[in-house]
This record gives structure tokens, sequence and C-alpha cells, in this order.
């Protein structure tokens, strides 16, 4: 082969890996794009009647249940949702949401013993939400709420579970 | 790193050996420009393969979701337009370069001994893309991909004898419905991609074995001009895939793929017109009415597949230069005309102009009870009432439902009836007045 020939070869061998490189990046940001971004949209949390605050008794947990219109991806659709209100002495309402903060079973209240508790890994929690024992890395998590004509207003949200920091996903 | 790593797998597998064996295969006369269309064939398969297999991240193969799903793809997702742009002008692409690779194939004869296998895998792998582009076309659930599918599948049911069958078998069912989305899926996105991937395959693997035919002067095939695969043939094959890359790509985001509204089987004033590369046979149908229909829809079709699919049986001369070929390309030329000129005529076919169904009614109420007596249209009936052949852009649709009821509300001194028809006719006697413009 002579030196002229083997530049003309090189020189084809690096255009066509060039050119082999630059449609796989711009496939691999294209189609990486569209399967993963979207996956990567926050909530866009609305606000959910979940019902009256007429007779709520302080200390006394209630668990609510409403449903929640969540748009997903194409469709939207109503979603149960559960979460736990707990009216304060000074009454104001505070609401929970229904999932421990460790690894997401549905907690429920013990009323003889004024705690919530974790059926899953026997996580205890006050009635503030504060952790009294087990693995919960973090107090239950609140959810923004408002009082409108008795009503009470949730903006449903979803946390990261297992962290101790309270991160909306 | 690399090295070692190739080493390692070649000693298990004997990869480089393989490798050699796909990039020094020779190219009788050297690399060409001509051959870089079946490569680029390939290229756009991966590339439907990789688009459409992010199109059904999202897609939903039911008529309830379908629309919504893809109106999503196309005005939320991010990327969307772009990747099911892409998809939708790869199989364009892909129509052009199987038919530019079939004529490049025919002109250099090169389907002749001993590549008849190849020839007539080619001709198969034609009807699974054209099975593609009539199956992908009702996804989107919108009106042209359902009215389209009603025509496609009531083509079919021209077949003789056993056409009504094939309709329901295609549509899984008497009516295009749910059943017939959900199979339309199905064979789109899991039986054709393997059938193609099997033929192509084939394809690939059968012109290895018998040898590519260079060029069609055998003096020109001589050892000293045979050049590898690899990087020269495939050199050339890399531009022209960049080319149609980028060009798809450019399509994509200036012209999306469009997205009609919804699938509505009840609607009447639809025009249903097929995607480009149908335009020929929907212009044969144009041209064959009747009872000679069955020869635009089936008999032209399969004589000219059978043609096709015999062609290296029927031309058995191992000459393979053009200029000795004449009679050939001139039926060629012939052919290849008529196909453009039907798919031009069919692009330019204009749209009747509508009737609904409705105002047809309408019309037949008007006649049957007697209101030509007194009022003409387009100067047939009497004179005593007034003209109504413009009455459609004067008065609205209220005013005349209102003036059937009572005219003299309306028009005080009017010595017309009172019309005592039941509300439905009332309104599609409307419906006619309003179409008299």
């Amino acid at each position: 082969m002579s030196t002229n020939e083997v530049s003309r070869r090189s020189f084809m061998v690096r255009t066509i890996i060039a050119i082999f490189a630059f449609i796989g990046a711009s496939l691999a940001v294209m189609l990486g794009g569209f399967g993963i971004i979207p996956a990567l949209k926050k909530r866009e949390p609305g606000w959910s009647d979940a019902g009256t605050v007429a007779e709520l008794v302080a200390g006394q947990p209630q668990e609510r249940r409403f449903s929640e219109l969540v748009k997903s991806g194409w469709q939207s659709e109503k979603q149960e949702r559960t979460i736990w209100i707990v009216k304060k002495p000074d009454n104001s309402v505070v609401a929970y949401s229904s999932s421990c903060t460790h690894l997401g079973c549905g907690y429920r209240w013990i009323a003889g013993q004024q705690r919530f508790a974790c059926p899953c890994h026997g996580s205890l929690f006050d009635i503030n939400g504060a952790v009294l024992a087990g693995p919960a890395p973090r107090p239950l998590d609140t959810l923004p709420t408002r009082v409108e004509n008795n009503r009470l207003l949730v903006q449903y949200e979803v946390f990261q579970l297992g962290s101790t920091a309270k991160v909306r996903v | 790193m690399i090295t070692t790593i190739i080493d390692w797998i070649d000693e298990r597998t004997k990869i480089r050996s393989i490798w050699d064996l796909i990039t020094n295969r020779p190219i009788p006369g050297g690399a060409s420009w001509f051959y870089v269309l079946g490569s680029t064939l390939l290229f756009i398969f991966i590339l439907q393969i990789l688009s459409g297999i992010c199109l059904a991240l999202y897609y939903v193969p039911t008529p309830d979701h379908a629309y919504a799903s893809v109106k999503y793809i196309q005005n939320e997702a991010f990327f969307g337009s772009l990747v099911r742009g892409m998809h939708h002008w790869g199989a364009s692409f892909m129509m052009v370069l199987i038919a530019l690779h079939m004529l490049r194939v025919f002109v250099f004869g090169s389907y002749k001994k001993p590549r008849e296998l190849v020839w007539l895998l080619g001709i198969g792998l034609i009807g699974i893309v054209f099975g593609f582009a009539f199956t992908g076309y009702l996804l989107p659930w919108d009106q042209k991909a359902y009215w389209a599918t009603v025509v496609g599948t009531n083509v079919a049911g021209t077949v003789p004898v056993v056409g009504g069958l094939l309709v329901k078998i295609m549509r899984g069912g008497a009516e295009l419905g749910n059943l017939t989305l959900s199979r339309f899926h199905a064979i789109h996105t899991y039986i054709l991609p393997g059938v193609l991937a099997l033929l192509a395959g084939m394809h690939i693997f059968l012109l290895e074995l018998a040898g590519a035919g260079g060029r069609w002067n055998p003096a020109r095939n001589t050892p000293d001009r045979t050049e590898p695969l690899f990087p020269h043939q495939i050199f050339r094959d890399s531009i022209v895939i960049l080319i149609v890359f980028v060009a798809i790509a450019a399509l994509a985001v200036v012209l999306p793929a469009g997205l009609e509204p919804q699938a509505d089987p009840t609607d009447t004033t639809y025009n249903p017109r097929p995607e480009w590369y149908f335009y020929f046979v929907f212009q044969l149908l144009r041209v064959f009415e009747g009872r000679f229909e069955v020869i635009g829809t089936f008999v032209l079709p399969t004589i000219a597949g059978l043609l096709l699919m015999l062609l290296p049986f029927l031309d058995r001369n191992p000459e393979r230069a053009p200029s000795k070929r004449t009679m050939l390309m001139a039926i060629a030329a012939v052919t290849g005309a008529g196909v453009m000129g039907l798919t031009i005529m069919g692009s330019m076919a204009p749209v009747p102009s509508v009737t609904a169904p409705s105002v047809l009614a309408g019309r037949l109420l008007y006649e049957k009870n007697g209101c030509g007596a007194c009022h003409s249209i387009h100067a047939k009936g009497g004179t005593i009432g007034p003209e109504l052949t413009h009455v459609g852009s004067k008065r609205d649709r209220d005013w005349l439902t209102r003036h059937f009821k009572d005219p003299q509300a309306l028009s005080p001194g009017s010595i017309m009836p009172k019309v005592t028809l039941p509300e439905n006719d009332v309104q599609e006697l409307t419906d006619y007045m309003q179409s008299l413009k």
C-alpha cells in the first residue's frame, strides 16, 4: 500500500467513525431525552377538598380519604388519597402524609397509647409527628393546608422516603 | 485497554475473524455511490426501530386513549414532536429509498443469476414495508388514520371470493374499532419488525453467499479494481446515511408529523386522503370505477407483484448492460412514469363537494311537501313566495327554524303556511336552506 493509499484509508476510517459518533450522540440525546426528561418532571400538586373541619376534636387524629385529580402524562384521573389530620390545641389543623417516612407503609393511630404506629418495622410517632422509636429517619411529612368555609383544603404531595431530608418528588 | 478487552473476547469468540470477513468483503469493480442504498435502508430500519420503541413508552393502543397519548407525545413530551416526526419522515424516506434501491438493482441487472433469491427477498421486503406503512397509519387514531383505514380495509374487500373474509380478518371483526387498533398495533410493533429483520438478514446473507454483482460490464469487475467493503464502500454509505439522517431530523423539525382531530366515525364531511406513497393506488381507484374497480384494487397490483417476483426467471439473458436491454428499460420507464404520474394525479385530485345526509334529507322534504309550488331555487319552481337560491347566506339558522314554525311572527302578512312537520324534519329543512348560498 502506498502512503497515499494509507492516508486515504485512514481519512475514510476517521470520517466513518465521526459520522456514526455524531449520529449515535444525536440519537442518544433525542431518544434519551424523550424517554427520561418527562419522567423527571415534578408532580404538580393542586388543592383537594379533604372534608369539613367542624367535627375535629383536638388531640384526636382523623384519617381522611379524598380523591385528587392527578395529571399523569396524557391522562387526568382521580386518585384516592389518604391523609391523617390533627387539630392542635390552638385550633390550627395539621395534615400528615399517610406514608411512613421509613419505607412508605401506611401507619395508624393507636388511641390508647396516643401515638402513630407503623406496622412494617415498628416506627412510632407522637401526635406532632416526631419520631419516638423505630427506623423512621424523619418526622411524619406535613402537607400544605388551608381552611375555607369550614372545609379543609390539602395539597397532596409525595416525598422521597428513607432520607432525613424531606424532599418533594 | 480496549485492545486487551477485545483480545480477551477474541480468544473466546474469534470475533476478529468475523469482523475481517465482513470488512474485507470484496466489492467487484470497486466501491460506488450506486451501492449505498441498501445500507441506508438498513440504517433507516434501525432508526425506525429505535424511534418506534421510544414512541411505545407513551403510546397506548386503545381507541379511548390512543389519540390522547399521541397528542401528549406531539405537544407535551420532551422532544416528542421530534421523535414522532423522525418516525414519520423515516417511513417516507424508506419508501423513496426502497424504490431507488430496486431501480438501481434493476438497471444494473443485479437480480440475474446467481442473485435471484436476493431479489425475491427484496420484493418480500417491499411488501413488509407497505405493511408497516398501512398498519402504522391507524395508530394515532385521528381522522386521517381512521378513514384511511376504513378505505384501505375496504379495498381488501374487493378481492374476489375471499374479500369479505379478508376484511373481517384485517379488522378483527365486522367493523373498524378497538379490535382493529389492537391487531394493527400488534402487527406493526411485534410481528413486522421481526419478519423484516429476518428477511433483511437473509437478503444480506444470501447476497454474501451469491456474491455482489458489481458493475454491469464484466470487463470492469476485474480483481485489480476490487475494493474491500470497509472502509471504501462503508465510507460512501456513511456520507449518504449522514445526509439522510440530517434530512429526516430537519424535516421532523420543520414539518412535524400531522395530527388531525380525533377519529369520528360519524363525521360525513371528512375527505379521506392517504399518505403520499399510497396516492398511486388511490388514483387507480379513481380510474377504475364500478365493476372495473377490482382491476385497480386487485388485478393490477397482483400482476405487478407477480411480474416483479418473476423478473429474474422471465429475464434469464445474462446480459446486464442497460444499453442492450432496451426493451426492459422502456417497460421500466413506462411503469415508473405511470406510478409517478398516478402519484402526482392523486396528490392533485379535487376534493368533492360534500353533501351532508341531513341536507339531502331536507331536499327530499322540500320536494315531498311541495315547497317548490311557491318558491324557486335556481330558477325552478313557483313565484308566489320569495326565491330561495341564496337564502342560506341571507338568513341564519335560528331565523329559519322559527320562521318555519310561525312565518307570520317573523314576516307579518306572509301567506306561507306553518310547517307542522316533526322537529327533526324542520331541522333537516333548515340544513337544506342553510346549504343554499
